[in-house]
C-alpha cells in the first residue's frame, strides 16, 4: 500500500467503528422487551380478577344473556383503575362474536396492549359457555 | 507538516472520539434497562407477598374473631373460603386503629416473618359517595336541608341507586329509593320538635353491578350546637358481630343504637354494660352492603350520635411511604376484594431497600 493511502484506510477503519457501535445500540434496544412483558402480564391479571369478580355471582353470564352491553362496559369502566383502557369481545362456543355494541372505554393510544381470556357460564336454564376476550392498555 | 500525519491525526481524532461517544452512550442507554430487570425482579417478588397477604387467612385462621388473638403468621382471607381475595370482615376490622382491637404494625409484621419489607394497606369503597349541604330553609314548624350528593370514581360519575336514613334524637327516617346519574339534589325535612345534631346515611350501589357498594355520612347541625368530630364520645369497635361502645366520658348516657344496611335496618339490643362500654349484639343481614352502625346518646345535656362501618373501613394502616420512595423499592398493587358480599378496592404498597 502506498505511504500516501495510510490515512484513508483508517478513516474508513474509523467508519467501520461507527458501524459497529450503532449496531450495538440497535441491539440494545432490544432490551426494552422484558420490561414491557411484565406490564403486560400485571394488566392482564388485573383485567382476569375484574372479570371474575363480575361472575362471582354469575351477573356477567346473565348480563351476556340479557345482551344487557352497557352494564358490563359500566361495571369493568368501575371496577378497572382510571387510566385502564379495555375492549371487550364476547364469543359463542362456535367463536362467533355476540356482542352487537362495541364494549370499550376508549381507543387504544398505547403500543403495550395485555390480553387476557376468561370463561363464562351461564347459569339460566339452558347451558351455554361464552368465551370473553380482554384488551387492556395503559392510557398515555 | 505532511498530509499523512494529518490524515492520521484526523482519523485517529475521530476514533477516539467515537469509543468515548459510544461508551457514555451505551452505559446511558443500559443502565435503565439492567436496573429495570432488578427492578422487575423485585416487583415480582412484591406483588407475591402482596397476593399472599389477601390469599392466605394466617394462623390461627380466625384470629379476627377473638379480640384476644395475636396472629402467629399474618394473613386477611377469609378462612374456608372458595371464592378468591374474599377477606375476613373481623380482620379487616382489626387494621383500623379505630377499633379498639386494632393490631399493631408491630403485630403485624412480626407475624409477617419478612424482616426487609415494610407494606401498608389500603381497603376502601370502590367509588366515593361525597355529600355537601348546599341550602337551609328554616320554617315555624321544620327545617328543610337541601343535599347535594355526588357519585363519583376520580371524578367520572357512577350511576348508582341511592338510599338514605336520617337518624336523630329517638329519631330513624327511612327514604325510598333515588336514582341517580352520578349528582343528586335530596331535600331532608325535620320537625323542628326533633333534637339534632341529626345524621344523614348515605348508600349507593352501582346500578350495573349489586355488589359494588359505596356509603357516605353527613353530620349537621338541627335544633342543636355544631356536631363534633367522629370518636367525641365514643369508641366504637364492631367485631365477630358484637359492638363494643367505648364511652370517652363517665357521664355519658347512650339511647338508641342502629344497624343500618341499604335494605335492612334494625335497632339493636344491649347484651352488657359497665362503666366503660356498652355491647351490642349486631344482626348478620345477607345483604351485599356494609353495615353502618349508629349510636345515640347524651353526654350530661349535649346530645350525640356516633357512627362506624363493619367492616370499619375505609382504613388505611401500616408504613407511610410519601418522601422514602427515592431511598426504597415502592410497588404498589391493587386488588378488587369481597368482603361479605360486596366488593372493595384494596391497594398494598410494599417496600424495601433500593438494591
Amino acid at each position: 500500500m502506498n505511504k500516501e493511502n495510510k490515512g484513508q484506510i483508517r478513516t474508513i477503519e474509523a467508519f467501520f467503528a461507527v458501524l459497529i457501535i450503532f449496531s450495538s445500540f440497535a441491539i440494545s434496544a432490544n432490551l426494552t422487551i422484558t420490561q414491557t412483558i411484565t406490564r403486560h402480564e400485571d394488566l392482564a391479571s388485573m383485567g382476569l380478577q375484574a372479570l371474575v369478580k363480575l361472575d362471582s355471582d354469575g351477573n356477567l353470564g346473565k348480563f351476556i344473556e340479557d345482551g344487557n352491553w352497557t352494564a358490563i362496559r359500566d361495571a369493568l369502566n368501575i371496577i378497572l383503575p382510571a387510566g385502564v383502557c379495555f375492549n371487550l369481545t364476547i364469543y359463542n362456543e362456535q367463536m362467533q362474536q355476540i356482542n352487537t355494541e362495541v364494549i370499550s372505554n376508549g381507543g387504544f393510544s398505547s403500543q403495550q396492549i395485555a390480553f387476557t381470556e376468561y370463561i363464562c357460564a351461564s347459569q339460566g336454564t339452558v347451558f351455554c359457555c361464552y368465551i370473553i376476550h380482554l384488551h387492556l392498555a395503559v392510557a398515555t | 507538516m505532511p498530509a499523512i500525519s494529518v490524515d492520521t491525526f484526523f482519523a485517529c481524532s475521530l476514533m477516539v472520539l467515537l469509543v468515548l461517544s459510544a461508551m457514555a452512550t451505551t452505559s446511558k442507554l443500559l443502565y435503565p434497562h439492567i436496573n429495570n430487570t432488578v427492578n422487575n425482579s423485585i416487583a415480582e417478588k412484591y406483588k407475591e407477598i402482596s397476593t399472599y397477604l389477601l390469599l392466605n387467612d394466617g394462623t390461627l385462621s380466625n384470629w379476627g374473631q377473638n379480640s384476644q388473638k395475636i396472629p402467629e403468621t399474618f394473613g386477611l382471607a377469609k378462612a374456608d373460603s372458595d371464592n378468591p381475595y374474599e377477606l375476613d370482615i373481623d380482620k379487616v376490622s382489626r387494621l383500623n386503629s379505630e377499633n379498639l382491637y386494632a393490631i399493631s404494625y408491630a403485630q403485624i409484621f412480626t407475624a409477617l416473618k419478612m424482616s426487609d419489607i415494610s407494606f401498608s394497606i389500603e381497603i376502601k369503597p370502590i367509588f366515593e359517595v361525597a355529600i355537601n349541604l348546599t341550602a337551609t330553609y328554616a320554617f315555624p314548624n321544620e327545617t328543610i336541608y337541601e343535599f347535594q350528593i355526588l357519585t363519583e370514581k376520580h371524578g367520572v360519575p357512577v350511576r348508582a341507586e341511592l338510599k338514605f336514613y336520617v337518624v336523630a334524637e329517638n329519631y330513624l327516617e327511612t327514604s325510598y329509593v333515588h336514582v341517580s346519574d352520578g349528582r343528586i339534589y335530596l331535600n331532608i325535612t325535620l320537625s323542628n320538635d326533633v333534637n339534632g345534631p341529626a345524621l344523614l346515611v348515605t348508600f349507593a350501589k352501582a346500578i350495573c353491578n349489586a355488589k359494588i357498594m359505596s356509603f357516605g355520612v353527613y353530620a349537621f347541625a338541627h335544633n342543636s350546637v355544631e356536631p363534633k368530630q367522629k370518636g367525641t364520645f365514643l369508641r366504637l369497635s364492631p367485631l365477630n358481630y358484637t359492638l363494643n361502645a367505648s364511652l370517652v366520658y363517665s357521664g355519658i348516657n347512650l339511647s338508641k343504637a342502629y344497624a343500618l344496611t341499604i335494605n335492612y335496618n334494625s335497632t339493636l339490643a344491649q347484651t352488657s354494660s359497665s362503666n366503660q362500654s356498652i355491647t351490642y349484639n349486631l344482626s348478620h343481614f345477607l345483604d351485599s352492603s356494609p353495615t353502618l352502625i349508629v349510636v345515640t346518646g347524651w353526654n350530661s345535656t349535649v346530645f350525640f350520635t356516633e357512627w362506624a362501618a363493619y367492616p370499619q373501613i375505609p382504613l388505611r394502616t401500616g408504613v407511610n411511604f410519601e418522601g422514602l420512595t427515592t431511598l426504597s423499592n415502592v410497588f404498589a398493587n391493587t386488588y378488587i376484594v369481597t368482603i361479605n358480599l360486596a366488593l372493595y378496592e384494596c391497594t398494598v404498597w410494599v417496600g424495601g431497600p433500593e438494591e
